[in-house]
């Protein structure tokens, strides 16, 4: 019921984003059941029909990844003191959010079977009843345990990859993975105190940080990749280890906190001295370290497609292994795929890199560390969605001359392309979400609109002028072996 | 309209200012700033005084009443000019030094005056000047989340006075600090203010706190009062109850 609610009364921004993971999975569910119509039409061709069962994991697989991302900008699954108070901590909110995710891919599944069981004309009565295509397979009865097999598919994936990512994590692996990025700071501390325990008081106060925190620091923590996500778990935790009841300054400043929270007049002025009460900013995310692999299965993935379609220029060269044929191309471009994917963080880490280089300014300064520091957040959809990208522009290249792409095809392509952006503009949003507050410090600086757009611009137009080029790159090397 | 005295650079009359949930924040208060000095808002929490920073600094607008900055009228002024003057004559300390986590030390403090258009190379040599001032100065190529409490407030302190700013508003800039470290940050600010003749206006609910500044306005409930009489905090019995060697 508390997912109900907490579904119901959100902006209409995040219902838009609820939707879109509905509409993925509309479309997911539709070509999952138009597969199950092929089989039912062709019960002799299993081969093929198993063919098109794989091709389904794709478009799942993008759904997934929509889901994942918008359920880590949805802001009413977010830990939240009041709410971990009253016993709803990282496990419970996990769950509801499980549920917000199956909810909103439950109804577009629903919303598939409703279209399929239309366009088969079993639901009569509304326009569009005469289309009869074999993949519907409308002379035959659905079965409806495997229709609804199919159709459990979408939720299922969604809202375990959700329920894993949100996974509340031990408070082991936050301590660990705070000495290991505080570890000079740690040193630095118990120098300074003299050896009076000072960096044990510090890297034990490290994990309550996130949980001591106002919502601020929840939200800014829990967006983060994996990695970072138990600093906030540390909140409910905190009670478990009693040894940080001594670790002073974040300790206590739980219950001015709380204070704060009650004289608050307003929400906006309560957010504010929370805030203020105990900010400690996060370290940072390690910077991306997959570029050499992503470079490496991208020139592997090439590598396999010009091998597999150059065979007739390339004959002395020719794999002795066979890699050759479709299942080859099909080979390079899932290497390609990966590729790109992998690079995604690197290349974007390095465009920021870039930018901020040779003596910049205000602009260019926060600009290019903006990029470097949400390098991990955006890179991936970025690289995913050049990756969609350079497919569907080698599969133009190529659907010239072979025969025309039918709807489930464009369906496919539709969802795929789809989800990506959707990720990318839901990512963008996450980004957003959790630099609110130095946007806000920013603002009472007295830092002018015009320069954090200008940044903002800056930073997309950058990253357009390295992964355009890229893209069309990439996607005209795979397409030239396939169609010479 | 009256104009406002000519040794008051900042000067507000019958401030009112209502949360949008309706919550009451100021109700009528006057108050001046004279120049250079240093003047503490005082009163506990919930008494208004970041609300009469803002409206003071214009980051929020007041409902009612008048604003005036160096004889110019500063409540008739839209969102962009009052963001221009913010800019360019305030400066703001915030209770938590709230740092760009992604820029280094010097960066950061130079921030400000890059955004003004200051050159790199001018912004940054007044950057490491204020943080070697503030005795941050080795640590300004480090960033944010290597450095302690204290000394991220005080790169913050640094931010705000390296460009000059006329009136600098510091919203209890001491508040989650140490003793010791409050006393240090307190003494770095206020003297860098008086060498550099630079108008503080520093909200505290802490007595030790407002007992460095020049003057002293006290907020109670959001309306200014003279003397602050509250109840004494009698020994009832519950308290009597509830302790442990009871």
């Amino acid at each position: 019921m508390l997912a109900l609610r907490v579904t119901r009364s959100a902006r209409p921004a995040v219902q838009v984003r609820r939707l879109l993971v509905t509409a993925a999975s509309a479309g997911t569910g539709f070509l999952l059941l138009s597969t199950l119509g092929y089989a039912l039409g062709h019960p002799w061709a299993s081969a093929s029909a198993v063919l098109r069962l794989a091709w389904c994991v794709v478009p799942l697989a993008a759904t997934a990844y929509l889901a994942t991302a918008v359920a880590r900008t949805d802001p009413g699954t977010r830990p939240r003191p009041g709410l971990a108070a009253i016993g709803l901590g990282p496990a419970r909110l996990m769950a509801v959010s499980a549920t917000t995710t199956a909810l909103s891919s439950v109804l577009g599944s629903l919303l598939a079977l409703l279209v399929f069981l239309h366009l088969r004309g079993d639901l009569t009565g509304l326009p569009f009843d005469g289309v009869r295509w074999e993949f519907l397979a409308p002379d035959q009865p659905l079965p409806l345990p495997g229709a609804l097999t199919l159709l459990s598919l979408t939720p299922l994936t969604c809202s375990t990859a959700v329920a894993l990512m949100l996974r509340p994590r031990d408070t082991v692996l936050a301590t660990r993975a705070a000495t290991r990025t505080l570890g000079r700071v740690g040193r630095q501390a118990a120098k300074a105190a003299g050896g009076r325990g000072g960096a044990r008081g510090r890297a034990g106060s490290a994990p309550t940080r996130g949980g001591t925190g106002g919502p601020e620091d929840a939200s800014r923590l829990p967006v983060s990749p994996p990695g970072s996500r138990p600093a906030a778990d540390g909140h409910p935790a905190a009670g478990h280890r009693p040894a940080e009841g001594d670790a002073l300054p974040a300790a206590g400043a739980g219950p001015t906190e709380a204070d704060a929270r009650l004289n608050g007049a307003g929400p906006t002025q309560a957010d504010g001295r929370a805030d203020g009460a105990a900010p400690r900013p996060a370290p940072p995310r390690p910077s991306p370290t997959a570029l050499p692999w992503g470079a490496a299965l991208l020139a592997a993935g090439l590598a396999v497609e010009a091998y597999a379609g150059g065979g007739a220029t390339a004959a002395g060269l020719r794999l002795p292994g066979g890699l050759h044929g479709p299942g080859a191309a099909l080979l390079g471009w899932t290497l390609t795929a990966l590729g790109l994917a992998l690079a995604g963080p690197g290349l974007t880490h390095l465009c920021g890199r870039l930018l901020q280089s040779a003596h910049p300014g205000a602009v260019r300064l926060l600009a290019g560390r903006g990029l470097m520091e949400e390098a991990t957040r955006i890179g991936r959809p970025v690289g995913v969605l050049c990756a969609v990208a350079s497919g569907a522009y080698a599969m133009a290249a190529l659907g010239t001359d072979s025969a025309t792409a039918g709807p489930l095809t464009v369906l496919g392509g539709l969802v795929v392309a789809g989800c990506a952006l959707a990720t990318l503009g839901t990512a963008a949003v996450e980004a957003r979400q959790a630099r609110a507050e130095t946007t806000a410090a920013l603002v009472r600086l007295g830092a002018p609109a015009t320069a954090l757009r200008g940044a903002a611009a800056l930073r997309a137009g950058a990253l357009l002028a390295l992964f355009v080029p890229l893209t069309a790159l990439v996607a005209e090397l795979a397409s030239v072996p396939l169609a010479g | 309209m009256e104009a406002p005295p000519d040794n008051d650079v900042l000067w507000a009359r019958s401030l009112h200012f209502t949360h949008r949930d309706g919550s009451p924040a100021l109700g009528g208060v006057s108050i001046g700033v004279r120049e250079g000095e240093v003047l503490a808002v005082s009163g506990p929490r919930g008494s208004g005084k970041t609300t009469l920073l803002s409206c003071l600094s214009g980051l929020t607008r007041a409902e009612r009443g008048e604003i005036w900055f160096n004889s110019a009228p500063l409540h008739t002024l839209g969102p962009v000019a009052r963001e221009r003057l913010r800019r360019d004559r305030f400066g703001w300390i915030d209770p938590a030094p709230l740092l760009v986590p992604e820029l280094n030390v010097w960066e950061n403090a130079a921030l400000p005056l890059m955004l003004r258009g200051t050159s790199r190379r001018r912004a940054k040599a007044a950057a490491l000047e204020w943080l070697d001032r503030l005795d941050v100065g080795d640590r300004a190529r480090l960033r944010p989340h290597e450095l302690t409490q204290a000394e991220r407030q005080r790169v913050c302190i640094a931010r705000a006075l390296a460009p000059a700013p006329a009136v600098l508003f510091a919203d209890e800039p001491t508040a989650p600090l140490h003793r010791a470290d409050r006393a240090h940050v307190l003494r770095t600010l206020t003297t860098a203010a008086r060498s550099h003749g630079i108008t503080v206006v520093l909200a505290t609910h802490d007595p030790e706190t407002a007992a460095v500044a020049d003057r002293t306005v006290c907020l109670l409930d959001g309306r200014r009062v003279h003397t602050v009489h509250l109840p004494p905090v009698g020994e009832s019995e519950g308290r009597a109850a509830c302790s442990l060697s009871a």
